[in-house]
């Protein structure tokens, strides 16, 4: 239906470019992109580019902006004596730590459940839907039955283990429940990736595989996972980037704590633009605009790679 | 083709509709009320919020020219609202709740309107009429920029059953200091029994912070938390902690005092309902615990009726905000009963509002002068840094002269960055 029509107006703009001189501009292709145009432009568009002229400025929410150059960025960067340096290098080497410890869990535990659910065991349906479901969950939900869950004095988790472990206010344990969380809470969206790469390999090769006598541990390095090589970068890539934009979790689990050793960034530029306080939206712009660059130059990185193992 | 950008456009349109369609209804909810409307925004989004209610359905029905709008929005969404219905000029709320913390950081910015010539026509609405802590507040460089719905402190709960058996006289006074709950704390360790619940612990430690003659700000624009008073505090905490008379780091002191397992139980009069929810707790209410009974803090805020400016609000429609502040001002026992203490005095003569609990607080001009509100323009600033500083130093995560310095430094920086010019 869709080819149909784009070859029929293809034709008919060329007929009309043959009747009506040559400068004319052909504006079908503009209104087939036209309404994600007008939404990526009203949404993201201009929010970053105020964004980022926002990170230029002075500016609490409420009077002018006032432009002050690169003055938040060298107080962000380079006055070591200023809260806002170590709310950059606090911040950021905590988003990194969170980066580090659940990126390879979030790619690690779901491919094994979508190759434990590739060889079609019983209940198959019922576990991919039990896996899934947690993705489906909003963050302030999960947080909640998690935080009830790991509670000191009330939590079944203490109480079955019989320890008064505090997990949400104590390092390392701090952490490890931030990384089980959010591992639990995001696997299902790369299992059904990685499902469904999995069922498009080639049965043959696995049948040839055993014949020369290739143990199942030796098939899944060679075969499976040179097979979905492409889609496990891509989770990856799509991972980290989710990672990073971290927040939910350690707001409401840990609430930073213990001595910000879990305050991530963005909660920091949360702080700042939109605190208790009077608004520093500049510093918090300048912020938000930094961890984008990471964010960038690690997935360009990424992408780096993809390009040259293909 | 034709056909299809005929589709097309009519997406578009569609969309665009529904976009400016978004945008005009979001601002109307809040702002373009007819013209015998009182735009009326308050964060009372709780259980609270029933009872402000009350009484704007209890005003429109005494048949006023402006009736009420009660437009209840969660504070943070609320807080981020104002700065940008304020900015276009359109929306604008004709009377808002705002805390008391907040009002200096509005008046600097120049967004409130006066008070002062609307007051003559309601003489009753005047400094007399008023708990002073809640008045006063609303009193910047010789203007009228507020008027105040309700005083609400942070005071303790106790166990009755509890105190009569560890601390049966440590009432007598009424006052329960830090040493009595020492004592009952120690006594009641062999029970399984804690003294006190660490609860919220910013008020906590402000109030003690202020029992020791210390205050968040030495001139109203220098913060000074990094002192040798609020070291005292710190310690006197950690002290509580140390010696185990305090709920675990991490225990739920809430539950801990409902299932009859802690004596005292520090928290907002505004708590009552959740501590009523314990059917078998017998409970009273009492003044924060103080070092000595020389002088009582209870840490305060306060609800302020504020109205931004508004080019299109009329003179009459202003009029018809003073007759809903002077009704509220003689008809506040709704908003008593959601636990609150209301501002106005004329409440107080209410036999109903003196058998709540939290009458006490404002019962004589003694007991309203314990009522200490931490105004600052920064207190916001202060509030975050409090925040992350006190439960880690007193549970013994941060060291207390590096976690007051670093609170110090933070605020300091703060202040700086939203002055440079």
């Amino acid at each position: 239906m869709i080819n149909a029509g784009v070859n029929k107006e293809l034709k008919m703009s060329s007929g009309i470019e043959k009747h009506s001189g040559k400068n004319r501009i052909n504006f079908s292709p503009y209104l087939y992109i036209g309404p994600h145009l007008i939404l990526f432009a009203i949404f993201f568009l201009f929010p970053t580019l105020y964004g980022i002229y926002i990170s230029f400025t002075n500016w609490d929410l409420i009077g002018d902006p006032e432009f002050v150059g690169f003055a938040n960025y060298k107080e962000i960067l380079f006055n070591q004596d200023s809260t806002f340096y170590d709310q950059l290098r606090t911040g950021l080497g905590n988003t990194f730590k969170f980066v580090l410890f659940t990126v390879p869990a979030c790619i690690i535990v779901p491919l094994l459940l979508a190759a434990g659910l590739n060889t079609k065991p019983k209940g198959m349906k019922f576990f991919q839907a039990l896996f899934y479901m947690p993705t489906l969950f909003s963050v302030s939900a999960v947080m909640i039955i998690f935080s009830m869950l790991y509670s000191v004095s009330f939590g079944p988790l203490n109480h079955y283990l019989n320890v008064e472990t505090n997990w949400l206010a104590t390092q390392p344990y701090a952490w490890i429940t931030l990384v089980t969380v959010t591992v639990w809470w995001t696997i299902g969206a790369n299992m059904i990736i990685y499902q469904a790469a999995l069922n498009g390999i080639s049965k043959d090769l696995y049948e040839a595989a055993s014949m020369d006598g290739a143990n199942s541990i030796q098939r899944f390095f060679r075969i499976t996972l040179p097979s979905i090589r492409a889609q496990i970068l891509y989770t990856v890539v799509i991972t980290t980037i989710a990672q990073f934009n971290v927040y939910g979790q350690p707001l409401m689990l840990t609430k930073g704590g213990p001595t910000s050793s879990t305050t991530v960034l963005l909660m920091y530029i949360q702080e700042n633009a939109f605190g208790s306080g009077i608004s520093i939206a500049g510093i918090g712009a300048a912020l938000a605009v930094i961890l984008g660059l990471c964010i960038m130059v690690v997935s360009a990185i990424q992408f780096f790679f993809l390009r040259q193992r293909d | 083709m034709r056909k299809i950008s005929v589709l097309m456009f009519s997406i578009l349109f569609v969309v665009m509709m529904a976009l400016s369609g978004c945008s005009s209804t979001s601002s109307g909810s809040g702002g373009s009320s007819s013209a015998n409307e009182i735009v009326y925004w308050n964060p009372f989004t709780g259980p609270d919020g029933k009872n402000m209610e009350q009484i704007v359905n209890e005003y429109n029905k005494t048949n006023p020219k402006f009736k009420v709008k009660n437009v209840s929005i969660k504070a943070d969404d609320m807080y981020k609202k104002i700065p940008t219905v304020v900015n276009s000029g359109k929306g604008i709320p004709d009377l808002t709740i705002v805390h008391a913390e907040r009002i200096k950081q509005f008046v600097d910015n120049d967004l409130l309107t006066k008070y002062d010539d609307k007051l003559a026509d309601h003489p009753e609405i005047k400094a007399e009429n008023y708990v002073p802590a809640g008045w006063n507040i609303g009193d910047l460089n010789g203007s009228r920029y507020s008027v105040p719905l309700d005083v609400h402190s942070f005071v303790m709960y106790y166990n009755k059953d509890l105190l009569e058996k560890y601390a049966p006289h440590a009432l007598d006074d009424n006052v329960i200091t830090f040493d009595e709950i020492k004592a009952a704390g120690e006594l009641a360790k062999k029970d399984k029994i804690i003294g006190i619940g660490i609860t919220w612990t910013r008020p906590i430690f402000l109030s003690i912070y202020n029992q020791l003659g210390g205050d968040i700000t030495s001139d109203g624009e220098t913060p000074t938390l990094n002192t040798p008073e609020a070291k005292k505090a710190l310690e006197l905490l950690k002290g509580l902690v140390d010696d185990k008379i305090t709920n675990k780091d991490g225990e739920d002191p809430g539950q801990l005092f409902k299932s009859g397992k802690a004596i005292f139980f520090p928290e907002g009069i505004w708590m009552q309902n959740s501590v009523n929810e314990a059917k078998n707790l017998k409970w009273g209410l009492t003044s924060f615990p103080q070092i000595s009974p020389d002088k009582i803090v209870n840490w305060t805020s306060s609800h302020q009726f504020v109205m931004f400016k508004d080019k299109n609000r009329s003179e009459e429609k202003t009029k018809g905000i003073m007759d809903f502040l002077d009704y509220v001002r003689e008809n506040s026992l709704p908003w008593a009963k959601a636990g609150q203490n209301p501002a106005a005095l004329a409440t107080l003569e209410n036999p109903e509002y003196q058998n709540l609990p939290q009458s006490f607080l404002v019962k004589n001009p003694e007991m309203q002068n314990t009522l200490k509100i931490f105004d600052y323009k920064y207190n916001g600033f202060v509030a975050e840094e409090v925040d992350k500083l006190v439960g880690d130093a007193i549970y013994g995560k941060l060291n207390i002269d590096k976690g007051l310095k670093s609170a110090q430094k933070a605020v300091e920086d703060k202040i700086a960055t939203n002055n440079k010019k």
